[in-house]
């Protein structure tokens, strides 16, 4: 199972995002409107807040995953054509490690995996907007070894180095036709890595309430030695030589504050607030090896702008096996009017989530959530011309799977 | 456990097969039950320098017909080549192709190039009426002075007396017009673009054709009373319609791809130009020179040097430019060039022409379509849905190979214009064509 849940793990989906960000990294958190930076839980806390994890009194392991439905139509506004996305099942995926050398130590080690960016759209075949796009995947994988730190009961610290690797796929028609008709396209693949660390700061000052800090820094996802494969007619294949190219997409900063309050030991709920330093995604350039009079170096402008989210969620112990969630989200779009784009037709979105968790005897844990969300965008692009509505449908169930080692 | 996992794929699955909005055809207060195409080469879809099946499919009148029908069936009768014809003109040519091209100096360039040594000539003698009276009445070439002309298409006439494209499709070649054909379709909406044909073709022949017909006069004499007795005749049963302006046709790639000062001289040529030309006092300079070209002028040996703003036209041989001294030791003929004088005649003419077409439109209610705006925004650059298109030939996409005809795309860009007009003026809501749809220029 393990080892599927590697395999499929690396394709998230845009619907989900919040421009291309996809926050999902735990069920529990999930479950409750994505809120979780002042509640510790479990081993999520490796993501949610390095410095919380230190109070997760277990070693354990959480594998889950949330298998992402998200189904996309586009109405263009001069035809009223409509084109709908065909997007394979996005898979975000999330494995932690935590570990502590004896019970109740202070200090914490852990490993988060997760997959924290990332967007897969694909376009029905040719739509209006074919030269903007046909199919977009884009992966991340973060990879962050962890040390949590007790300082005292009620503070603790924590920091985690990330190491990220990221795929990017990008293929979009040109207009240029061969004798038949049929376009010419264009496909840029290529591979990057970037370096990153996430920090926190966690403060109990009674057991009823909470408080947690973190900051992730940016990544910076340089791509050197992409390849670049131009389809084109053979008259024109001089003009629009297959090669090399670099890019580079940063995935934003985020800092989080975040609320946690228990009235009862049935009862807490969770309030966090994000701040995305989205204004990192000012351009997309694409820096073709070779360039001719018909190939130069792109620069799309995205001028993405710092965003807020805000994340609210309770959590209501009906019986000591069984825990039901509630939560709401309301993300605020980066993306300004004008710069809409088919990779990222993101809008301001309400996001509903529930969630059950359920323990199996002293080892197991298991963990649901489900989330619905509806975006809607309209627009009118300025570099492309493209203008109509963008309309998103996301439902993501997600399971994971905890294992308490002792 | 691994049953909640397969409910929650049901719920996706559900979800993603629940959404299609049905498309709403709102035409206002247009009948759109027989809709008639009055016009010339662009309503029949001739492009390429030839008349073919691809560029008939496309016309501004079939794209339109298409836009204004709720259902994939679509009412709207053209006189089609065989799919598969090559094409053909007055000239007897086939349509143009892009294709390499070795020129005089073994030079292989993508140029158009006939797609064969003959064009469809069979198709001129083959009345397709019989299948069914056309609602496309475009007629390549066809002066206004001609639209109400009986025997437009009569053969037995002889050959410059009549229309070839319409002895095609008229419904009798001694008796048949193209106005009576319309009329007897009872148009319920019509549209027309009439007059750009008598423009072009002044301007392709370099000024050297007849004059311009008169903007004012008769029926049969003048645009406006010819225009006005045939609006006359096609709103007369309560038929609305819409009546496209004439664009400044000097933009057009045809007269604006080889600049008037492309005469490129090293030291010695430009050396040898003086000494062929100072005794007659034209100076040439090393680097870009202006061509020389015949003219009615009092120089001796009526040669002068082109200047600025004077047009050269794609149909001069280019061979001939080239490798056998045209525009240098060879003045270029001056049904080759369009005169400042002759540019100055054309946009007077089509400033006259717009002006009546704007009256009669307000006359008989009709809606303007801005056929020059179109023209004016590709020169300066559009870009639609990705596609940047302009009035380059060849590489700005939305004309064809000939240079003076909009390819697909470039009709459908029009039809779009069609559109906007009829939405704006008859409270309409047709949605325009997507114009990625339709074929541009094609590459080997």
């Amino acid at each position: 199972m393990t080892r599927l849940l590697f395999i499929s793990a690396l394709f998230p989906l845009m619907g989900i995002a919040q421009g291309y960000q996809v926050n999902l990294q735990g069920q529990f958190q999930q479950g409750m409107g994505g809120a979780g930076t002042a509640l510790m839980y479990d081993a999520s806390a490796l993501f949610f807040n390095p410095a919380g994890a230190s109070f997760v009194n277990r070693s354990e392991v959480t594998v889950g995953m949330t298998p992402t439905f998200a189904s996309g139509e586009f109405t263009e506004d001069n035809t009223n054509a409509t084109a709908n996305t065909t997007s394979p099942v996005g898979t975000p995926f999330s494995a932690y490690g935590l570990f502590q050398l004896k019970d109740s130590s202070r200090l914490k080690l852990g490993l988060a995996v997760y997959t924290p960016f990332g967007s897969t759209v694909e376009l029905e075949e040719g739509w209006v907007g074919r030269f903007a796009l046909t199919r977009l995947q884009l992966r991340a994988i973060f990879f962050q070894p962890t040390v949590s730190f007790r300082i005292t009961d009620k503070i603790g610290i924590g920091a985690g180095f990330v190491y990220s690797y990221g795929a990017v796929n990008l293929q979009k028609d040109l207009p240029l036709q061969f004798q038949d008709g049929t376009y010419a396209s264009a496909e840029l693949a290529g591979t990057g890595h970037g370096f990153g660390y996430n920090v926190g700061l966690y403060f109990e000052p009674i057991k009823s309430l909470s408080f947690g800090l973190t900051y992730r820094s940016q990544v910076n996802m340089a791509i050197s030695d992409g390849t670049a494969t131009f389809t084109v007619p053979s008259s024109l294949e001089e003009k629009f030589p297959s090669g090399t190219f670099a890019s580079s997409l940063p995935l934003p900063q985020v800092l989080t504050f975040g609320v946690g309050f228990k009235p009862t030991d049935q009862l807490g709920i969770a309030l966090d607030v994000n701040y995305v330093g989205w204004n990192a995604y000012d351009t997309l350039a694409f820096d073709y090896a070779t360039n001719t009079e018909s190939l130069e170096d792109t620069k799309s402008a995205r001028k993405y702008e710092n965003a807020l989210a805000f994340r609210l969620g309770g959590y209501y112990n009906v019986t000591t096996d069984l825990s039901i969630r509630l939560g709401l989200a309301y993300a605020m779009t980066p993306v300004q009017d004008g710069y809409v784009t088919p990779e990222t037709p993101d809008a301001n979105r309400i996001n509903y989530t529930a969630g059950l968790g359920y323990t199996l005897g002293e080892k197991f844990q298991l963990d649901f959530s489900i989330l619905y969300t509806q975006v809607k965008r309209e627009d009118s692009n300025l570099e492309t011309g493209l203008s109509g509505k963008f309309k998103t449908q996301v439902i993501a169930p997600g399971l994971s799977v905890t294992y308490n080692l002792y | 456990m691994k049953s909640a996992v397969t409910y929650l794929f049901l719920i996706g699955l559900v979800l993603v097969a629940c959404k299609k909005e049905p498309v709403e055809l709102d035409l206002g207060t247009v009948d759109a039950s027989r809709y008639v195409a009055i016009g010339t080469d662009a309503t029949a879809g001739y492009s390429d320098d030839a008349l073919h099946y691809d560029g008939q499919i496309s016309s501004y009148a079939n794209i339109l017909a298409t836009q204004l029908s709720a259902t994939d069936e679509v009412d709207f009768n053209q006189p089609l080549l065989s799919e598969n014809s090559v094409g053909i003109n007055l000239n007897n040519d086939a349509k143009l192709v892009l294709d390499h091209k070795t020129d005089c100096k073994d030079t292989v360039s993508l140029s158009p190039v006939r797609i064969a040594s003959q064009g469809d000539i069979a198709a001129f003698s083959q009345n397709t009426y019989s299948s069914a009276p056309f609602d496309n009445l475009g007629v390549p070439g066809l002066s206004f002075l001609d639209v109400a002309t009986v025997g437009y298409g009569n053969s037995s006439l002889g050959a410059g007396n009549y229309n070839p494209y319409f002895t095609r499709m008229t419904s009798s070649e001694t008796n048949g017009s193209i106005l009576g054909d319309a009329l007897a379709r009872n148009p319920t909406f019509f549209t027309v673009m009439l007059g750009d044909a008598d423009i072009m073709d002044y301007a392709t022949s370099g000024g050297t054709s007849g004059p311009i017909p008169p903007s004012s006069g008769a029926d049969g004499v003048g645009f406006d009373g010819t225009l006005n007795a045939m609006l006359l005749a096609l709103t007369g049963a309560g038929a609305k319609g819409a009546i496209a302006t004439i664009p400044d046709v000097t933009d057009f790639p045809y007269f604006t791809t080889i600049p008037y000062n492309g005469l490129t001289l090293d030291a010695d040529k430009a050396q040898t130009m003086n000494d062929v030309f100072n005794p007659i006092g034209l100076s040439f300079v090393e680097g870009d020179n202006p061509f020389t070209m015949e003219c009615d002028c009092n120089q001796p040996y009526n040669v002068r040097k082109m200047v600025e703003g004077e047009l050269i036209l794609l149909s001069i041989p280019l061979d001939s430019v080239k490798c056998n001294g045209m525009g240098s030791i060879v003045p270029i003929p001056d049904k080759y060039v369009l005169t400042l004088a002759e540019i100055n005649e054309l946009q007077t003419k089509i400033d006259e022409y717009n002006a009546v077409i704007v009256q009669l439109a307000q006359t008989y209610d009709l809606a303007v379509v801005e056929r020059a705006e179109l023209i004016s925004e590709l020169k300066e650059g559009i870009i639609y849905n990705g596609v940047a298109m302009s009035t380059e030939f060849v590489s700005g996409g939305a004309f064809s190979l000939d240079g003076r005809n909009l390819n697909p795309k470039g009709q459908a860009l029009l039809a779009n214009k069609f559109i906007a007009a009829i939405n704006a003026k008859f409270n309409a809501a047709i949605p325009y064509a997507d114009v990625t749809k339709y074929d541009g220029i094609l590459f080997p």
